[in-house]
């Protein structure tokens, strides 16, 4: 185990360089020129002469005018010191940009997650039991509705229903304007306003898992090993929860594994229906502003995470079935 | 918060790596200042009963655009963060009134004059007011004005990566930007009261002259608290101690600096908070303000919260009560949900017509739009009457000049304008006949174009070449003009023997070639304001090094070029405004641009805001000093602009 481990961190080291030097030649390929961002563009109008110094002193400081190997050698060495740059859009170091972002999306995506997992897990169980019953077909349309409709569609519904047409909800925003809230009246009116996006999300992320759920479900429940054990006199309940589920558990502990690496991953539509201030959105604007130093800190901390999440995925399989060996 | 990221992220990565007046009531009360300029209908018979305005109440003001959280001035060109620091920092010596000129404060400025000197440069000593103090009641000096100007022209704010050009234009400037001296020769502190500043001889004269002798205060106990100033009569001298160290403290730092807490002001407001993770700030006013301009204006409005708002939801957020006021609305369909909204009685609304323009632009330095016949032609061959319609909803006009309809410079000419512009009214035989006669008779082989047979008119060039009379046309994604334009003006190309190529690139993409002279691409969809000011001398200087950001028309047109260069330096309002028609005149002739539409903008409110009287040339945060809240009102009025 500790061998596979050392190879797997070599090798994720490797991607990573790899990554890196390919993200870096794309952002450098994107055309526009970022220095322009750093300028005050009225300055243009009003004395040119000290504009083009200023934009000449924007591009020295930025660093571009240096090869790019040397631009990159500094790149890397600032990130893996932990220094990932300043932002050309908003004018601050990058880590000062990411927080607030980054905690909105977390909280977000982690009550999303339980939310998913604590509908979809009972309910795929519920549905692979009774298989093709009314109540199974219910959840499988729904479910089908639920995956099929795109995200800002079920947003701008539930918007409709839940903020307009029975107005329980606020629309957009992660706080009350002009609120001084403090404390927990501060913490309850943070997830007042995550409700509608959080319902959205939930919604729109129930039937993916509950088709898998059920699936795994009724995979299992076909094995002889059920056959024996009810075979056995076994309860219902020991047969279903102790002995198919724990099966069923290997394919979902996958999805779980993916779903926790996705707590870092903004919903660019989400985020911008609802106006929740997160990763997503973030990476978007850092894009379109040409802000190379936010979008590459937060590129890479993506790769990273997801190398990681890869690892991690592989360390789960073997917690959840002993038979599954890492070499 | 900052180091827990910063350990997350590294180590992820190192594993793997009032109106109210001074003192007693001015008299003007709001109502009376709206209405000599716009006519206001209400949708009940009149409006129950006078209400006096009293200082109180909350607006929540709705932004598209993001409010960041820098409420220093140096490092952010967000509008909505222009409008708060306008709000935030006040007593501005010289600042633009509601008559749109610029004036000297007289709550500021107690007595002010301009000396001539002999080597050409100019004085403006001003002496403030003995009661201006900052919100925390200590009083404001000729050194926190002083200081104003050092702190944002210096090195040690530039090394903060802020803009340092404030005080470019006063002598003395370089040496002091640059860190050489910590004199800045052309800034004097002559008492407690009084400082002059003495602008460069090659920026006079200017029209906009007494712009120069604007200054804003900044607390120097805050920002540079063991600092001084000092004059010994060669200039305002920094004592030591005023380091990038030191900025980055009081200024920079992200929890207590200046910058993203301003805690002593001089403006209408003080800032209480910025919420970066719900895009808010809030502002509450500022008690120890005095007030400004002759009748002594003051704010009402107890608090100003700013949050952005999604254009898709703003007007349900408008009707659902969590926002006040959405300001700057444009397109039919969006104006149209506000109306709905105003018959519904729950929205006000105010109207009134934009100081800028959609457009097409030209390149005028690579083939084919280097003719003026090709870029008439173009011109000529796209309904702009129905574009305009097609795309406000009928919420637009459209102008035939670089202007907008709220300039004073067009108000002033607009009878001309109407008659003597050509309006390039859409006539497909008029676009063949101007080609014609630019020499665009040619086919691909060199033989006489037919329409019918060929496709593309050619012309030849002095070198014997062949020229296509093929445009390429640089365009934004998911953008409604663009798509507009796709219908209404591309297919009518070939019927004149021209070709319109449109290439699809991002707005940074497209600025870069804008910006570049020889780009391959002729022609550009953008948008361009008039506010408040103009420099159409930098827009067509024939001086080939300012191509680019600055004549980015990449014009070189002797006549344009002269006229506009002449405009800077005349002083006179009536000159100026004989000259601005000229240029119009040249511009519109050149064919420079096409106006496709000049918006009306709308603005929607609760009926609690009352007297809220936008103009073009004016922002919300300016127009919000006459309006005050009614928490009673019921009653939506509709009120009709210019």
């Amino acid at each position: 185990m500790a061998k596979y481990l050392i190879k797997r961190f070599l090798y994720m080291i490797f991607v990573f360089f790899i990554v890196s030097i390919l993200m870096f030649a794309i952002t450098k390929a994107v055309p526009g020129d970022p220095a322009l961002k750093m300028v005050n563009p009225n300055l243009a109008s009003t004395d040119p002469a000290r504009y083009q110094i200023a934009l000449e002193e924007a591009r020295e400081s930025l660093g571009l005018d240096q090869p790019l190997p040397i631009q990159y050698i500094k790149w890397m060495g600032n990130t893996l010191t932990g220094n990932f740059g300043f932002s050309i859009q908003y004018k601050k170091p990058v880590i000062d940009v990411v927080g607030t972002p980054m905690l909105n999306t977390v909280a977000l995506n982690l009550f999303s997650l339980i939310l998913v997992f604590a509908i979809t897990i009972p309910l795929g169980i519920i549905s692979a039991v009774k298989k093709r019953s009314v109540f199974d077909q219910a959840v499988q349309v729904g479910s089908i509705i639920g995956y099929s409709l795109p995200v800002f569609v079920t947003a701008f519904v539930f918007i409709f229903l839940f903020a307009l047409k029975l107005p329980i909800f606020p629309i957009s925003g992660t706080a009350t304007p002009g609120s001084d809230y403090t404390g927990l009246a501060k913490f309850g009116d943070y997830m007042y306003h995550m409700a509608l996006p959080l319902i959205v999300s939930t919604f729109c992320s129930l039937g993916g898992i509950l088709r898998y759920v059920r699936a795994a479900m009724i995979d299992a429940l076909r094995e002889d090993y059920i056959r024996t054990a009810r075979a056995k006199g076994l309860r219902e309940k020991v047969v279903i929860y102790s002995h198919a589920f724990r099966n069923a558990l290997i394919p979902i502990v996958t999805i779980i594994t993916s779903w926790f690496v996705s707590i870092f991953g903004g919903s660019v539509v989400i985020e911008s229906i609802f106006l929740w201030n997160g990763l997503g959105n973030t990476l978007l604007s850092a894009l379109r502003n040409l802000d190379s130093a936010l979008y590459m800190a937060m590129m890479m901390f993506y790769v990273v995470i997801t190398l990681l999440g890869n690892l991690l995925m592989d360390i789960a399989y073997c917690i959840a079935d002993p038979r599954v060996k890492l070499q | 918060m900052k180091k827990m990221l910063a350990l997350l992220m590294a180590l992820s990565m190192t594993t793997a790596v009032a109106l109210t007046s001074c003192g007693e009531s001015s008299g003007d009360s709001p109502k009376d200042s709206t209405e000599s300029t716009t006519s206001t209908e209400s949708t009940d018979e009149e409006s129950s009963g006078e209400t006096t305005a009293t200082t109180g109440g909350q607006i929540v003001i709705g932004s598209v655009t993001d409010v960041d959280a820098d409420m220093f001035p140096g490092w952010t060109t967000s509008a909505e963060n222009m409008s708060i620091f306008r709000l935030l920092y006040g007593y501005t010596t010289v600042d633009y009134t509601k008559d749109f000129t610029y004036e000297y404060d007289p709550q500021v400025v107690t007595a002010h004059e301009e000396i001539e000197n002999e080597d050409g440069t100019k004085t403006f000593k001003m002496t403030i007011a003995d009661d201006l103090v900052w919100s925390d009641g200590t009083p404001i000096t000729a050194k926190d004005y002083v200081f104003g100007i050092m702190l944002n022209s210096s090195k040690e704010m530039g090394d903060l990566e802020a803009d340092t050009s404030t005080g470019a234009d006063y002598v003395g400037y370089e040496e002091w930007n640059s860190g050489e001296s910590d004199t800045f020769t052309g800034l004097n502190l002559i008492d407690e009261h009084t400082f002059s500043v003495t602008v460069k001889a090659d920026k006079l004269p200017y029209h906009y002259e007494i712009t120069y002798a604007s200054v804003t205060p900044y607390p120097m106990f805050k920002l540079a608290p063991d600092c001084d100033i000092t004059d010994d009569g060669n200039g305002a001298t920094m004592s030591e101690g005023f380091t990038t160290e030191l900025l980055s403290q009081t200024i920079a730092d992200t929890e207590t600096g200046y910058r993203y807490n301003p805690t002593v002001v001089s403006g209408q407001y003080t800032f209480t908070s910025y919420d970066a993770s719900n895009y808010e700030a809030v502002l509450t006013i500022n008690d120890k303000f005095k007030g400004t301009w002759e009748e002594c204006y003051k704010p009402s409005i107890e608090k100003i919260v700013i949050k952005k708002v999604n254009a898709a939801t703003a007007m349900d957020e408008l009707a659902a009560g969590t926002i006040d006021l959405y300001a700057g609305v444009s397109g039919g369909t969006e104006i149209n949900k506000g109306l709905d909204l105003y018959d519904q009685g729950k929205v006000s609304y105010a109207n009134w017509s934009r100081s800028g323009y959609g457009k097409l632009q030209f390149h005028c330095d690579v083939g084919p739009t280097d003719s003026t016949a090709v870029r008439q032609a173009v011109s000529y061959i796209l309904d702009k009457n129905e574009f305009a319609k097609q795309y406000t909803g009928g919420y637009g006009k459209l102008v035939y000049g670089a202007y907008g309809l709220s300039q004073t410079e067009y108000k002033a000419n607009k009878d001309k304008i109407e008659t003597e512009l050509n309006k390039y009214e859409y006539n497909l035989e008029t676009a063949k006949e101007v080609l014609i006669a630019d020499g665009w008779t040619l086919n691909a082989n060199g033989g006489e174009f037919v329409e019918g047979t060929d496709d593309v008119r050619y012309k030849k060039m002095e070198d014997g070449s062949l020229q296509p009379l093929v445009i390429k046309w640089a365009c934004t994604p998911d953008n409604p003009v663009v798509d507009l334009l796709n219908t209404m003006l591309v297919p009518n190309a070939p019927l004149v023997g021209m070709k319109i190529e449109p290439t699809v690139m991002d707005f940074n993409q497209m600025l870069t070639e804008l910006y570049t002279p020889g780009s391959e691409y002729n022609m550009f969809n953008l948008a361009t304001g008039f506010y408040p000011t103009i420099a159409p001398w930098y827009y067509y200087t024939t001086d080939t090094s300012y191509w680019g950001i600055y004549n980015n028309n990449m014009i070189s047109d002797d006549q344009l070029a002269k006229v506009t260069d002449e405009m800077r330096y005349l002083v006179d309002e009536d000159e100026w405004n004989a000259k601005w028609l000229e240029y119009q005149k040249r511009f519109n002739e050149l064919c420079l641009d096409i106006p496709l539409y000049s918006d009306i903008y709308h603005a929607f409110f609760t009926p609690k805001l009352q007297n809220y009287v936008p103009d073009g040339m004016h922002q919300w945060d300016q127009t919000l000093l006459y309006a005050y809240i009614d928490e009673n009102a019921t009653e939506v009025t509709a009120t009709q602009g210019e």
